[in-house]
């Protein structure tokens, strides 16, 4: 069989389900096999209950039976017999009962016969134990057997048992015992080694040392030159507040720092620039803490440390300018209150600084009046004065430089060449001083207020006159304490012709220089009237300016000429200029007189020969006289046309010229 | 010539009783690299600057005893800085425990016409060198890596010689007497030098 191909023999069943109905089309369908429930149930339906075959015969015999065995047992006498004639009995029965009936018909047979064996012998049982328990005629003795042999092993082996079982289960115990300890420490190193890890990473960033068991870092910035006496020390600790039993969570970090409480929460300065001075009632209440807790220190530690250090840093530069404020002698006295200095850079106006540190605990008492508020931060002074402190820092390690020649010892260099030199007390604060971070910072205030104010005071002279204009081109590069701007006034469309007024406005710390195109020097002060005026005279000005260009491109002739007239009405801002200007033949005469204030005068002189109400003079009978100059007429400016002053001019001059 | 009225009496008292705490080594050449490397990580975080300076030692012989010594130096490298001038003191024997040479020591910022001065007051130059290097701080204390070359023809800085093949190293804080934690910061200090170079406290008397 092996050696042949394996032949596959298919059995399948036949066909025997019933066919239920052939449709037209020949498929036959059958009748569902049953199912196992269905085939009892079709089982059950054949038995003829009410046919009971031999239970209806021995139905009385059973009741006797049955109150035979009810009644033995209360009268327990010589049953014996009766029980074993039972016995009999019921051997007959079970051998009779399957010829009484077809074995076909009773699908139940087996069952029932497997119920009458059990009957048979639970009656033999029960029998039995009557009969033992009478004792009258048969006692049970257990079979003697050897108390040495029987008895000994079995405490013996109990005993064994129960040792080999304390055994195996001491070692068992033994063996969690250790397996759970493995996993702790398992646990335990891992997060030793996380912790050492991330101290490595801490140190990469922090400067960090280790004080007896303690580990101390570093946020000041005294190796940057700081003198700042604040320590800024935290302390670096194991995280240890976290069950081992629970999951770790993601966001748990091995280290974790203590820092001053002092340096808690986050910190910034505020500059600001204001008007009028508020009550001294009001000082130093500024409470912006306007910015949200940082994250939670576990989650980000690095930024946490940050956040401290900038509050350290902010403490600093706050310190420093207290100091100076008290310390430097001013004519109007810097004023230091709680967390705010103020300063009167010019009059009338004040500079505060303040300092704004907001810890997370504050956050929550802290109602927001002051949200409203415009947001007046100087941010750019803010920027400066973290950038002077840094500076500030640099000088004092710097100062510290090294001897030369090598041998001399360290220590300032103005005191090593203050000997030498000769030096005296003057030269000596000259090597020493340097200026204060207020000072600066004052001054810088002052150059960012003047500038902005020069910006303001142009735009609005740029946009109530429009005749001329004033353009304003603000140089770019500037330097902290110096700005520039170049102001052009012109009339529109004469552009190429009226160039007359170019001014250089340098912008410094008080005053506001001004350099004319012809090299003219003007030192304005910070008054902003003073800047005002001199662009509305400069202004008036350049109308004559612009009729002497006008004048030359017309081909007529200037006649006089002066940007300071000594006569007429008095201006109260600078002086009136005047021109006077003759067309080409010499007939005509004009006039301007242009003061900032008096506005525009223009005056048209004729010639003798055009006036006819002059009255005959006795001397001047000759014809020749007649060229002689006539008397002046006053133009109605306002009512000539023309879009601008130029283009009036203009007009006037084209009338007045005589046509080729 | 009658010798000048000076008493060669060590200076005492006042500020300027100072000290000059002093270890010195030596390195090769070939091996000044690697030393200044560590000295540049050891030491405060400047840039390490390197000087020239020329020393002249000049003698006051009195009628007894030792001569009078006293060192003006001079930079090369910054010809407008001042002189120093300095004097050194005897080492002082003592405690013997104690890590480093101490000897007194004034320091004093002299002008440009010092050798004059000296040579007016009766001191005579007794030998000059230039020393070149580089110099260190950390804290207090100085740390001064030099080549010593020999002036080959008076008074000309340019024209030298190398004494050796080796760089001085020395090492020294001034502080006033009796600071012997100095001497301890001193010596944890020359520790972790330790395999580049030996500082130690070395006796000039003993060398000659």
């Amino acid at each position: 069989m092996s050696g042949g191909p394996a032949v596959r023999v298919s059995i399948e069943s036949s066909c025997e389900r019933q066919v239920q109905e052939v449709s037209l089309d020949g498929v036959e369908t059958y009748v569902p096999p049953l199912s196992m429930s269905q085939n009892l149930a079709k089982l059950a339906q054949r038995i003829d209950f009410g046919h009971g075959s031999d239970s209806d015969e021995e139905d009385p015999s059973r009741e006797s039976r049955e109150s035979d065995w009810s009644k033995q047992e209360p009268e327990e006498d010589g049953k014996f017999q009766v029980s074993l004639r039972k016995l009999i009995h019921y051997k007959i029965y079970s051998s009779s009962g399957p010829m009484k009936f077809q074995p076909c018909l009773w699908p139940w047979d087996s069952v029932r016969n497997h119920l009458r064996s059990a009957l048979t012998e639970m009656c033999v049982l029960h029998d039995v134990l009557s009969v033992v328990k009478e004792k009258k005629y048969m006692a049970l003795d257990p079979v003697s057997q050897d108390p040495s042999v029987a008895k000994t092993p079995q405490v013996f082996q109990l005993i064994s048992k129960k040792k080999s079982l304390a055994t195996a289960a001491q070692l068992l115990l033994k063996g969690a015992e250790k397996l759970s300890k493995s996993v702790t420490e398992s646990q335990e190193q891992r997060r030793q080694r996380d912790f050492n890890a991330e101290l490595l990473h801490l140190r990469s960033q922090w400067k960090l040392r280790k004080v007896g068991d303690k580990i101390l870092g570093d946020l000041s910035y005294r190796s940057a030159g700081s003198l700042f006496t604040h320590h800024g020390t935290f302390e670096v600790i194991k995280n240890t507040d976290i069950d081992l039993d629970k999951k770790i969570p993601d966001d748990y970090c091995p280290l974790n720092v203590q820092i001053p409480s002092d340096l808690e929460g986050s910190a910034y300065i505020k500059v600001s620039i204001q008007k009028q001075a508020p009550d001294i009632g009001d000082l130093g209440t500024v409470n912006l803490l306007r910015r949200q807790p940082k994250a939670r220190p576990g989650t980000v530690l690095i930024h946490f440390l940050i956040s401290a250090q900038n509050v350290l840093l902010c403490k600093e530069i706050f310190a420093q300018l207290s100091r100076e404020a008290v310390q430097i002698k001013s004519h109007i006295p810097h004023i230091v209150v709680k967390n705010q200095i103020i300063s009167q850079p010019f009059p009338g106006l004040q500079l505060s600084i303040s300092l704004c540190h907001s810890t997370v605990e504050k956050k929550n008492q802290r109602t927001s009046p002051d949200k409203a508020k415009p947001d007046d931060h100087l941010y750019v002074l803010e920027h400066n004065l973290h950038q002077l402190i840094r500076e500030f820092h640099k000088q004092t390690l710097s100062s510290s430089v090294m001897p030369h020649p090598a041998s001399a010892p360290f220590g300032p260099k103005r005191l090593r060449l203050a000997g030498p030199m000769a030096y005296d007390k003057a030269e000596i604060s000259c090597l020493q001083h340097g200026e204060g971070l207020l000072e600066k910072i004052v001054k810088q205030a002052k150059h960012i207020f003047l500038r902005s104010r020069t910006a303001r005071t142009i735009d609005c002279l740029a946009s109530r006159i429009e005749d001329p204009q004033i353009q304003a081109h603000w140089s770019n590069i500037n330097d902290v304490y110096e700005s520039s701007v170049k102001v052009l006034i012109t009339s529109q469309g004469y552009e190429q012709i009226c160039k007359s007024i170019q001014l250089q406005l340098n912008i410094g710390v008080e005053q506001i220089r001004v350099v004319h195109r012809d090299g003219r020097v003007i030192t304005l002060s910070h008054q902003e009237q003073e800047l005002q005026d001199f662009l509305l005279s400069q202004m008036s000005q350049h109308q004559v300016h612009a009729v002497q260009q006008l004048a030359k491109v017309m081909g007529w002739h200037v006649l006089s000429f002066s940007n300071h007239v000594g006569l007429g009405a008095v201006e109260s801002i600078g002086n009136a200029s005047a021109i006077t200007v003759a067309s080409p033949n010499g007939e005509y005469a004009v006039s301007v007189r242009n003061g900032p204030e008096s506005g525009c005068k223009v005056l048209v002189q004729f010639p003798r020969c055009q006036t006819k109400d002059l009255p005959k003079s006795d001397v001047l009978q000759d014809g020749k006289w007649s060229h002689l100059r006539g008397p002046y007429k006053e133009v109605h400016w306002s009512r000539m046309e023309g879009r601008n002053f130029v283009y009036k001019m203009e007009l006037l001059m084209a009338a007045l010229t005589p046509c080729p | 010539m009658e010798a000048p009225p000076v008493t060669v009496m060590p200076v005492t008292g006042g500020t300027i009783n100072m000290m000059e705490y002093l270890l010195q080594g030596s390195v090769l050449d070939q091996s000044l690299d690697s030393l200044l490397h560590r000295l540049r990580g050891l030491c405060d975080n400047m840039e390490p600057e390197s000087f020239a300076d020329h020393e002249l030692v000049y003698l006051l012989k009195g009628q007894q005893g030792n001569p009078f010594i006293l060192r003006a130096r001079r930079s090369l490298a910054h010809p407008t800085a001042p002189w120093h001038l300095r004097y050194l003191g005897q080492p002082e024997v003592g405690d013997k425990s104690r890590h480093a040479l101490v000897r007194n020591c004034v320091d004093v910022a002299a002008s440009h016409s010092l050798p004059d001065f000296l040579n007016e007051m009766g001191f005579r130059m007794d030998h000059e060198f230039v020393a070149k290097g580089h110099i260190f701080r950390k804290g207090a204390l100085k740390m001064v890596v030099s080549k010593l070359s020999r002036v080959l023809v008076p008074g000309n800085t340019d024209n030298t010689e190398p004494l050796s093949l080796s760089y001085l190293v020395e090492l020294s804080v001034l502080a006033p007497a009796g600071q012997d934690t100095v001497s301890e910061d001193m010596r944890s200090f020359a520790e972790q030098l330790k395999p580049l170079v030996h500082l130690e406290k070395i006796d000039p008397k003993r060398l000659m």
